[in-house]
């Protein structure tokens, strides 16, 4: 290996805080050479973009540092404003998680990428819009002359994104910073991003520092990784060494916690001779309101279709999985059978009918319970666990149950919290702790099904693991099924026994789990299959 | 609480706000106990008598003290602006709340409906109600809680908007709770501190247009010591005697100034952001 590109020594950040300084990054020492890929992985909160910031040099005023970062030599820590500006963009390049947020929405794409080169490249505008076509065409998109011409909403998110890519590449940087390119895009548009990614990396030999939380992803990217804990990198290496041979304790509890579908956590399915427990007849969701002067225009209907005609049933005691990009309809379909969104069509719940809002009364709302994706908004800030808890009690409990402290206590103790966090509020917990305390709130009604509207994708790795072994454990005792709702296909194919798969708001496939590796599937259901990243030790 | 008034003390105008409110309120408080002079006795031989050991304040036309008249009328101006600011605000927020809550054709229509209302300025309203209740405090009261509410729904709906989308309230319609305890106990404690802080701005207005409804002549009426009554009492003599109407303007601007300070510095703690 040659001399790095980018050589950080030693890096140490704090940031002041009213009650003292926080450490954000401590003793940080990573290289990367000329056509390397260094994987950062770690957890939310673990100082993966603090780094990133940094490099970048764009911290807050709050910021104290110590030790070194170098490019090709030059402390970027005594490099001057006019210095930076001058690297910025120029030899260093960044790319953002989220392409609708990273780009300005008011200026064609074609400004923003043109911008970049007249500023470095002391191009005139007329010769930077056209190496901006070129450098379009080059990330793979169609029609790069009309793509210049658009706003950011008429693009699709990885059409931004791969114009994010080209401005990143646009000035022949030595080293970009990709802070988790593909988390924001669907599974097989991030496939597709990461195949431009691989093509690029290999064709300009740019030092890349890839950062993610995804291990499966960053064990088919990156030539080396490292691992960073509580801001501390805790392990770095080669990819196949850190994979197969882990030696810090805190990766190999990172490793253990990624879903592996060949690891099943449930035992095999009910037998299909019971009675499904429910039963979704052709249900359809259309949003948007009728247009009632529009009618009398004699304009065309502008309603949009959430969910067409999708039919599926779920047996008690099942996991039924339900897999889709976004905008798939999972969530419409989790909405209407919660009676959150109005419905046409029926569903039949334990023999009855229910084909609209007011057929669901007290007793089908306590059997069918819905878990939401993110607790911070699920969980009422202003109000304590305890009153939290209270509520599916106070309403479904039969008169002589009990509702007081204890009874919340057993709710907590049930979700694996201790009953002292009766008396806390929302924000005084994590986010695991939060998705348990809603778990616990679903739970508290028995119910008969329990809808889990992506219910960990929000979390990191290992506390997802833990998640999905309670609701496992849950599932164990209760014998509840499960709607469970997801785009990670891995951590479906794990826990569920039959799998949906839905698309633009069609259920396009619907099959026994077992069945996935089969032939007969939907070519939609194939793709998918092939853009998710397998396991990280599968590199190995 | 405490963390909040902490915080408070350390930007200028939180700091200057809460002491002059502070002051505003120990006089509304105690003011009376410390009037030297009885506020409506008049006194012949002591009319229009500059500001003196005497007379701190000086006197007015019927020889009664103004500084007694000051310290006795707090209570009427400021007690009854914030009374009608409050009734304003609980009326709005409630509206607001529901309106975001229903969605749909039910917003649209309570929605337009405050529009309607709001295009009539505030005092022309003010006016309105008054001349249509007859002339007292209590109905000034009600014409400035009415003329507030629609600003306060307009506000109100804007932030519970934000609110309806979040799943906790998602999670309570799922689980089959009342629309009262929705609006009640799920939504109205999350817009409560943008609410607060608008309303702490408003209590200025409220005293100015308390001020200006009795300067009118259509709020408080002769001999009460309301701020803005005395303010117009003491035009006609003006000239003469500027003490009069000096010191009533100065102590309305400094309730408004205070109420606005603290209004500012309560959005800037409130706001989870900064």
């Amino acid at each position: 290996m040659g001399e790095p590109i980018l050589d950080i020594a030693g890096y140490s950040l704090d940031y002041a805080t009213p009650t003292g300084f926080t450490r954000a990054l401590d003793d940080v020492t990573l290289a990367i050479a000329k056509g390397e890929v260094l994987g950062l992985v770690g957890e939310s909160g673990s100082g993966k973009t603090s780094l990133a910031w940094a490099i970048m040099r764009h911290l807050p005023k709050s910021a104290r540092e110590a030790g070194s970062i170098r490019l090709t030599g030059q402390d970027l820590l005594k490099a001057s404003e006019a210095e930076i500006e001058a690297i910025r963009g120029r030899r260093i390049g960044m790319v953002f998680q989220d392409p609708s947020t990273s780009l300005n929405p008011t200026l064609p794409l074609g400004e923003q990428l043109a911008e970049v080169l007249v500023r470095h490249r002391s191009l005139s505008r007329k010769q930077a819009w056209a190496e901006g076509e070129e450098r379009l065409a080059h990330v793979g998109l169609k029609v790069p002359r009309q793509m210049m011409r658009r706003y950011p909403h008429e693009a699709s998110g990885g059409e931004k994104q791969r114009v994010v890519i080209a401005t990143a590449f646009a000035c022949q940087p030595e080293c970009i910073i990709f802070d988790e390119p593909t988390t924001a895009l669907d599974v097989i548009t991030a496939r597709q991003i990461l195949d431009l990614f691989k093509a690029l990396q290999e064709e300009t030999g740019v030092a890349s520092l890839y950062i993610s939380h995804d291990l499966a992803l960053v064990s088919q990217i990156a030539t080396r990784v490292a691992v960073i804990h509580r801001g501390r990198i805790v392990e770095q290496g080669g990819v196949g060494e850190v994979f197969a041979r882990p030696q810090d304790a805190y990766t190999q509890r990172l490793l253990a916690a990624v879903p592996r579908p060949d690891h099943r956590l449930v035992e095999a399915a009910p037998e299909t001779a019971g009675k499904p427990l429910v039963e979704v007849e052709k249900v359809s969701v259309l949003y948007g309101r009728k247009p009632f002067l529009g009618r009398l225009l004699g304009r065309a209907n502008t309603q949009f279709t959430g969910n067409r005609e999708v039919s599926l049933s779920v047996k008690p005691g099942e996991i039924l999985g339900i897999v889709g990009e976004s905008g798939s309809g999972k969530s419409t379909l989790a909405k209407a059978m919660t009676g959150l969104n109005r419905f046409e069509g029926e569903i039949r719940f334990a023999g009855r009918r229910i084909t609209g809002l007011s057929d669901m009364d007290r007793a089908y709302r306590r059997d069918v319970q819905i878990i939401f994706q993110h607790p911070d908004s699920s969980l009422n800030p202003r109000q304590r666990i305890r009153e939290i808890l209270s509520r599916p009690l106070a309403l479904y409990g039969e008169p002589g149950a009990r509702k007081d402290a204890a009874a919340i206590g057993a709710l907590l103790e049930q979700v694996r919290l201790p009953a002292s966090y009766a008396e806390r509020y929302p924000h005084q917990l994590s986010g695991g702790e939060k998705q348990r305390v809603a778990i616990a709130r679903a739970f508290a009604s028995r119910p008969k099904l329990v809808i889990c509207d992506e219910i960990t994708s929000a979390l990191d790795v290992s506390v997802q693991a833990s998640v999905i072994e309670l609701l496992v454990d849950l599932q164990k005792r209760f014998g509840t099924a499960y709607l469970f709702i997801t785009h990670d296909l891995n951590l479906v194919r794990q826990i569920a026994h039959r799998i949906a798969v839905m698309y633009r708001g069609d259920l396009v496939d619907l099959i026994d789990v077992a069945a996935l590796s089969g032939a007969d599937l939907h070519p939609y259901t194939r793709s998918l299959l092939a853009a998710v990243p397998a396991p990280a030790t599968a590199a190995a | 609480m405490i963390e909040i008034l902490r915080r408070m003390l350390r930007s200028p105008q939180g700091a200057l706000g809460l002491v002059i409110v502070g002051l505003i309120l120990l006089v509304v408080i105690v003011g009376p106990a410390f009037a030297p002079y009885d506020p409506e006795k008049m006194a012949p031989l002591m009319r229009y008598k500059p500001p003196s050991a005497q007379f701190w304040l000086g006197t007015d036309q019927y020889g009664r003290d103004i500084l007694s008249r000051l310290l006795h009328g707090a209570r009427a101006t400021v007690l009854l602006a914030v009374l009608a600011t409050a009734l304003g605000t609980l009326v709005g927020a409630v509206v607001g709340t529901v309106s975001a809550f229903l969605g749909g054709r039910s917003d649209e229509a309570i929605m337009r409906t405050v529009d309607a209302i709001m295009s009539i300025p505030s005092l022309l309203l003010a006016l309105l109600i008054v001349n249509l209740l007859g002339k007292s405090s209590l109905n000034a009261l009600f014409a400035i809680a009415l003329a507030f509410a629609p600003g306060m729904a307009r506000v109100t709906r804007s932030v519970a908007l934000s609110v309806r989308k979040q799943d906790y309230v998602n999670a309570a319609i799922a689980r089959g709770e009342s629309a009262a305890f929705i609006v009640g106990r799920e939504m109205l404690p999350n817009v409560i501190a943008p609410i607060i802080v608008e309303m702490t701005i408003r209590v200025a207005f409220a005293v100015m247009l308390f001020a200006t409804l009795s300067f009118l002549g259509l709020g408080a009426q002769p001999p009460a010591s309301e701020w803005g009554l005395m303010v117009s009492e003491a035009r006609r003599f003006m000239h003469l005697s500027p003490w009069m109407i000096l010191w009533p303007s100065l102590a309305v601007a400094l309730v408004a100034i205070g109420f606005n300070l603290l209004g500012d510095g309560l959005r800037d703690v409130l706001n989870p952001r900064s």
